[in-house]
């Protein structure tokens, strides 16, 4: 009687119980994914964070990663562009692929690839210049456009992300002074002033205010048909709102992927349904 | 003592602890005013002390180079109720100048020094190496001026007239290099004492500039990495921006102790009260004579004398002001695109 009573806490409490037998993960096929990995599998020092991951990503859509605290979705978001590298102790096996090149294979510059696949922040990150110069930062040290059409690109690029009405007549202002949600905006609108293939989002809106988040999240779905993007989200109903894709990590694995619907609708793996329906996190 | 019931009220007194707040404020207030009301009490003794000095020297105290207490051995005389010997004259352009001009140099040559070693400290060198560095500059910061000024009079200047003025003077034959050219004396000048000053300014910047580099937050690093920007790029948009108001501060700060700096100058600077008439020629700036002069002055049985040091260091006390309130408002103005805090580290 009693010891029903512990197995059964620990199966709320998380999914190691039922990792204990490990299976293969639900996989999502897709025919052209923009991004691909193969048996990802990262650790910082002794401590494994991720373990043999494969998961496409599929072009010109959003696919949403989810699962509870540690379970290794940032990091797995923060390889495909290769921002782990500086970190102590990062160890990496597995492969990832942009448009079929490893970008961890020999010869790759990781800013070559960091410029292709765009990053932006859980908290708004704007640099200590003015509006104008924080769109164009990229712009600039890529040297993408001749010196007279960076204006042009500044406004092309504020508008894209509907700031340009809020902003146009203070472009040399502080980007301090602007509300987080603005400020979250500007950030998207420098990624995405270097023309990436692919936008990494790393819960984007969980500093915003409802109204901000609306308006992230509607942006996102405008550029899904020119960027390819993945999001990680603590949101549930944010990645059934605007995800196309979902993949569900736990304990670092990932446990199923698959079109939005399906993996809320009829989740094959029984941690999923738990997840998704709230009984841990 | 007995403990109160709760619920045992009745009619109990109200007041608080208003009055020992208050004192707590009193005193806090007084302790706010210590340093304007310092500050006011110096201006205050130093212009009454140097009002007759004033009066006698008129603008002539800068637009003359000539020092002069005039002549002990006559009787002092009165001209416009100010009591002076016979010839005293005292213009202290050249003092001012050679503050200005040693300072200067200090600055030009101290600071790109200071804030690369800032920089490779705080973002290129592994830990342990950054941290023996760094007590380095601590150590270097906690000597005193008199040690310096003693090594730069008998190591440095020495060294610097034998082996490297001589070739610096052989610099090519340009009208703005004129002032590296001609005799490079014995190494007591003009440029010892800039480099000295240097040397003394360099662990204050370098230490400043050092501890606003390391709190530069990640978040807008990553921010230029996930652009794909290199370090050097990275650096160049938001470290050396996030820092900039504050390394200016560290600066002027680098800069007002370059200007009142006195026992190092006096040692090095060959102490003539002269326009040098180039880079290594021997010079004196106002705390140095202030100090120098001091002895001979209170000689002087008019006082004029000691009138006239008063007049000079309020000269220095004044430009010291002045380079402070320049530098804030050039802080702010460059923090407004920024809108970091203003004025950090001044």
């Amino acid at each position: 009687m009693v010891s029903t009573v512990i197995a059964e806490e620990q199966e709320v409490g998380g999914c190691r119980l039922l990792l204990d037998q490990i299976r293969p993960a639900i996989h999502a096929h897709l025919d052209d994914p923009v991004i691909e990995t193969f048996g990802l599998t990262i650790g910082f020092g002794n401590e494994p964070v991720l373990s043999g991951v494969d998961l496409p990503v599929a072009r010109h859509q959003i696919t949403a990663i989810v699962g509870p605290s540690g379970s290794g979705k940032t990091t797995f978001l923060r390889s495909l562009n290769r921002m782990n590298d500086k970190l102590r102790g990062f160890r990496r096996s597995g492969r990832v692929e942009l448009e079929g090149q490893d970008i961890y294979g020999a010869g790759v510059d990781p800013l070559v690839v960091r410029k292709r696949v765009g990053m932006v922040f859980q908290r708004p990150n704007p640099f200590p210049m003015s509006i104008r110069d924080n769109v164009l930062a990229g712009v600039k040290v890529h040297k993408m456009v001749p010196r007279a059409a960076l204006a042009d690109v500044a406004e092309t690029r504020l508008a894209e992300v509907g700031l340009w009405p809020a902003v146009a007549g203070r472009l040399s202002d502080s980007p301090y002074r602007l509300s987080g949600g603005q400020q979250q905006l500007l950030c998207l609108a420098r990624a995405l002033a270097v023309a990436p293939d692919v936008l990494l989002l790393d819960e984007p809106t969980s500093s915003l205010d409802p109204v901000s988040t609306e308006a992230v999240e509607a942006l996102l779905l405008r550029l899904a048909a020119k960027v390819s993007m993945v999001i990680v989200t603590h949101n549930l109903a944010q990645a059934r709102r605007i995800a196309d894709q979902v993949a569900f990590f736990c304990e670092g694995r990932l446990i199923e992927a698959g079109p939005t619907e399906a993996v809320f609708e009829s989740p094959k793996r029984r941690e999923t349904g738990k997840y998704l329906q709230g009984q841990f996190g | 003592m007995a403990q109160e019931a709760p619920g045992a009220g009745g009619k109990r007194p109200l007041e608080g602890r208003g009055r020992s707040l208050r004192v707590l404020r009193a005193l806090l207030g007084a302790a706010a005013g210590v340093p304007a009301l310092a500050l006011a009490a110096m201006v205050a003794v130093l212009l009454v002390e140097a009002m007759p000095a004033i009066r006698y020297n008129g603008l002539g105290l800068f637009t003359s180079g000539l020092w002069s207490i005039g002549s002990l051995y006559s009787q002092p005389v009165r001209t416009g109720g100010v009591l002076h010997l016979v010839g005293a004259h005292y213009g202290a352009l050249w003092l001012i100048v050679g503050t200005v001009e040693s300072s200067a140099l200090a600055l030009l040559i101290g600071f790109p020094v200071a804030y690369g070693a800032a920089v490779i400290i705080a973002e290129r060198l592994p830990r342990p190496l950054a941290a023996s560095l760094g007590l380095c500059l601590e150590v270097l910061a906690g000597i005193p001026s008199v040690v310096i000024g003693l090594w730069g009079v008998l190591v440095l200047g020495p060294f610097l007239a034998h082996d490297i003025y001589p070739e610096l003077a052989k610099l090519p034959d340009v009208p703005v290099l004129d002032f590296f050219r001609g005799g490079v004396g014995s190494g007591e000048g003009l440029l010892t004492a800039g480099l000295v000053l240097a040397l003394m300014i360099i662990p204050i910047i370098a230490a400043t500039s050092r501890d606003l580099l390391r709190q530069v937050p990640r978040a807008p690093k990553e921010g230029a990495a996930a652009l794909g920007m290199t370090r050097r790029e990275t650096f160049k948009a938001v470290q050396s921006r996030w820092i900039r108001s504050g390394v200016a501060g560290a600066a002027v700060l680098g800069l007002g102790r370059a200007l009142g700096e006195t026992i190092a100058v006096a040692l090095v600077s060959g102490s003539q009260i002269q326009n040098p008439s180039n880079i290594y020629d021997t010079m004196t700036t106002i705390a140095a004579t202030v100090v120098q002069q001091l002895d001979s002055a209170l000689t002087d049985p008019s006082h004029l004398a000691v009138r006239s040091l008063a007049e000079v260091a309020l000269v220095l006390l004044l430009i010291t002001l002045a380079v402070n309130s320049l530098a804030r408002l050039l802080v702010r103005r460059s923090a407004r695109d920024v809108a970091l805090p203003v004025g950090a580290g001044l």
